[in-house]
């Protein structure tokens, strides 16, 4: 089993970097990069001649190595992140790319870990619950409700919870993570008075992000109910279930004990699939609700041609979804010893 | 022993050519017959039958023409249909009263307001505006309007005062065939290359295979983003429509190579497979003549799951102003001034071309679905 893993870890690693490759060309493909902005921006704002403003870029082009060629570039890139934990420099924002990730990340994550949990566990019980009901109001109902759930662009219901909350509950400061007066508080636990602060910033916090979560979720939710209804079903119609019940056990203690554990493995697996499902939720709704996180400053980059936030962004979602589906395939094999290391 | 031979003979009767040829049905007319025995799956044909047909006639369904652009009538709100008027009289054509601006008094914004005073009926195959069917045959008709000096908005209209379901209707041109040509360009892809995959077998196979987990581990929406941001500006539409639709074939193709490469795999070992190579066969009439006909079933159902998927990646990418840009037009092109807060506040109908993706998506899902199930006739339900 260790060389199992061994081997999926060496393999996600390989992809990693394939996908890095992959970003890095795809930033570059464009034609012009930042610093033939600067020079018109020197021209038309500075007054600069043609000439000087060719000669600021050049010099830009050189400070920050643009004028190497493009491997070698990608290679000073990765290992700049993998020796100095550096991402490159931004230029829009004059800062180094590694800060403006290692401050948005955490934020990304969370909503991504939160969006997943609520979206698994709604999914599993609904599922479970409406399996044994199978065609009644119920599970019609929430197939429906499936249904229209996965229809809606996610942009849009970010639009309508957003639309909902400043004009029919007039909340304020909906695009950020925190209500102004809590954003210098910190997340402390020494006394009473500071738990009972952080405990109000959090809840100041869940009210901010609950639509993002809701809606990454939402989708995520529709799937894993769909994948639980289908496995309980399965189960429900084994020969087990029916020495199960003719043993004379309850159907709750059928349940618990013989269908829903059996039904559940299949779902581990089907978890790295419905990462990407979620981050791609995550994604939209934070850019259409203006939250600070890596899917807000991928776009903002991409508007500014800000090569190394872009391609550092593009990476940080690849290795998300990576890494998510080297845990679901470990998490199978420790769970399920059926299943066989090739 | 007598029995069993009269059955025998029975049975081979059956094959024997006689005069009355035996009624049997081909493949597609079982499909067709489990296919429309199931609701949902007819219901999603309409719909997308019906948005094809708003789309490809978009014109004739449109009372006012969706190009003309009058700053005066900007966000304009949706005309109300009425039967009753403001007197409380029953009308039993229905009808619109005359919508007028005003400035608002505190905030100085346009104000428009229904004036009961002047009231137009609505009329069908209404003669208007000049249009061209299919761009070629030239005609005034147009399915409903109202008499000559009103108007009639059923959505509204936007910022630059165009009519938002005319805006719509011709919309779903470029959003339904933009995924459309994408999925079918990732269909070719991904089939080929699972058909080669299943198909030789071996290192080929392996190389493949790895190649495909690669691509289907990218993050979709994020390099979509990054692709179509980084389209010049100074492209023509058509341009952008091409490489729009490879886009999104992209990354599009990895689950139907898959699923093909399942399927071939599953009848590289079958008789008639066999059977065909014993007799010569090439590898490319064992391909095009067995086994693609025998995938395509599938083929077809992958097709119509991917196409709301693009449809849903498109309509985002376009709310965001990237990718599609004008003249070309698609659903989530037209939502995109509800981006700003402000304007959503006090223009909601901005929102509304949502309808159109969301019939679409349930439509190519419900579709899909029925034909997931009908795809193998010869199964027991």
């Amino acid at each position: 089993m260790i060389g199992y893993i061994a081997r999926r870890v060496g393999v996600s690693i390989a992809v990693v970097l394939g996908i890095a490759l992959v970003s890095f060309i795809v930033i570059q493909l464009p034609p012009g990069d930042y610093a033939d902005g600067y020079k018109s921006f020197l021209i038309e704002q500075g007054g600069a001649t043609e000439s000087e403003a060719e000669a600021q870029a050049e010099l830009f082009r050189q400070r920050y190595g643009l004028d190497k060629p493009l491997p070698l570039q990608f290679l000073v890139w990765i290992r700049d992140m993998v020796t100095k934990g550096s991402f490159g420099f931004s230029f829009a924002y004059k800062r180094d790319v590694g800060e403006l990730i290692a401050e948005r990340f955490p934020r990304t994550l969370l909503l991504a870990v939160l969006a997943h949990l609520t979206s698994t566990v709604v999914g599993i019980v609904v599922g479970i619950l409406v399996a044994p009901r199978q065609y009644s109001l119920a599970d019609n109902l929430a197939a429906f409700a499936a249904f229209v759930l996965s229809a809606l662009p996610r942009f849009w219901i970010a639009l309508a919870i957003m639309f909902f909350l400043v004009f029919t509950l007039e909340q304020e400061h909906v695009t950020a993570f925190h209500s102004p007066q809590f954003v210098v508080v910190p997340w402390a636990f020494g006394s009473l008075e500071e738990i009972s602060r952080t405990w109000a910033k959090l809840l100041d916090l869940l009210q901010h992000i609950w639509p993002v979560v809701v809606i990454a979720g939402l989708g995520g939710v529709a799937r894993n109910m769909r994948v639980m209804r289908g496995n309980m079903l399965d189960e429900l119609n084994a020969q087990y279930v029916t020495t199960a019940r003719s043993k004379g056990l309850t159907e709750g203690q059928v349940m618990r004990r013989h269908a829903v554990p059996n039904a559940l493995h299949p779902i581990i697996m089907y978890q790295g699939t419905s990462l990407p499902y979620m981050l791609q939720g995550e994604l939209q709704a934070s850019i259409v609700m203006g939250l600070p996180t890596i899917g807000t400053l991928l776009l903002t980059s991409l508007r500014n041609e800000d090569i190394y936030i872009s391609a550092s962004c593009l990476l940080i979602y690849g290795v998300l979804l990576v890494a998510g589906n080297l845990i679901a395939d470990i998490a199978l094999v420790v769970l399920d010893p059926r299943v066989r290391f090739s | 022993m007598a029995t069993s031979q009269n059955e025998l003979g029975s049975v081979t009767g059956l094959f024997s050519d006689g005069q009355d040829e035996e009624q049997h049905e081909s493949y597609f007319q079982l499909v067709w017959q489990r296919f429309r025995k199931s609701r949902p799956a007819i219901a999603g044909g309409l719909m997308v039958l019906s948005l094809i047909i708003l789309a490809i006639f978009a014109e004739f369904f449109a009372p006012v023409d969706p190009t003309d652009a009058n700053l005066q009538d900007s966000f304009i709100p949706p005309t109300k249909i009425r039967l009753i008027d403001a007197d409380g009289k029953l009308h039993l054509r229905p009808f619109v009263y005359n919508q007028v601006v005003t400035i608002n008094p505190k905030t100085f914004e346009p104000l428009w307001e229904e004036d009961p005073e002047q009231r137009y009926d609505i009329q069908f195959f209404v003669k208007s505006w000049e249009w061209k069917i299919l761009g070629l045959i030239s005609t005034r008709y147009h399915l409903f309007g109202v008499a000559e000096g009103g108007k009639i908005h059923l959505l509204g209209t936007e910022k630059q005062g165009r009519d938002l379901w005319g805006r719509a209707c011709t919309a779903g041109r470029i959003s339904l065939s933009l995924s459309l040509f994408a999925t079918i360009v990732s269909i070719v892809v991904g089939a080929v290359v699972g058909i080669v995959s299943g198909y030789y077998g071996g290192v080929i196979d392996n190389v493949i295979q790895r190649f495909v987990e690669f691509v289907a581990s990218f993050p979709q929406l994020p390099l979509w983003l990054a692709l179509a941001a980084i389209i010049p500006r100074t492209w023509d539409s058509l341009q952008v429509f091409i490489i729009m639709v490879i886009i999104f074939s992209l990354l599009s193709w990895t689950l139907l190579a898959r699923e093909v490469r399942g399927k071939v795999l599953a009848f590289r070992e079958t008789d008639f497979i066999l059977a065909a190579k014993e007799m010569g066969a090439s590898d490319a009439r064992i391909i095009f003549l067995h086994l693609f006909p025998n995938s395509i079933s599938h083929i077809i159902v992958v097709l119509t799951l991917t196409i709301p998927q693009i449809i849903l990646a498109e309509a985002f990418l376009s709310f965001l102003g990237i990718g599609i840009q004008e003249p070309l037009v698609s659903w989530g092109f037209l939502m995109r001034d509800a981006q700003n807060l402000q304007t959503l506040g006090t223009h909601t109908w901005i929102m509304t071309p949502v309808i159109f993706i969301i019939v679409a998506v349930l439509g190519f899902n419900f579709l899909g679905d029925g034909l997931r199930d009908a795809a193998d006739p010869y199964s027991i339900v």
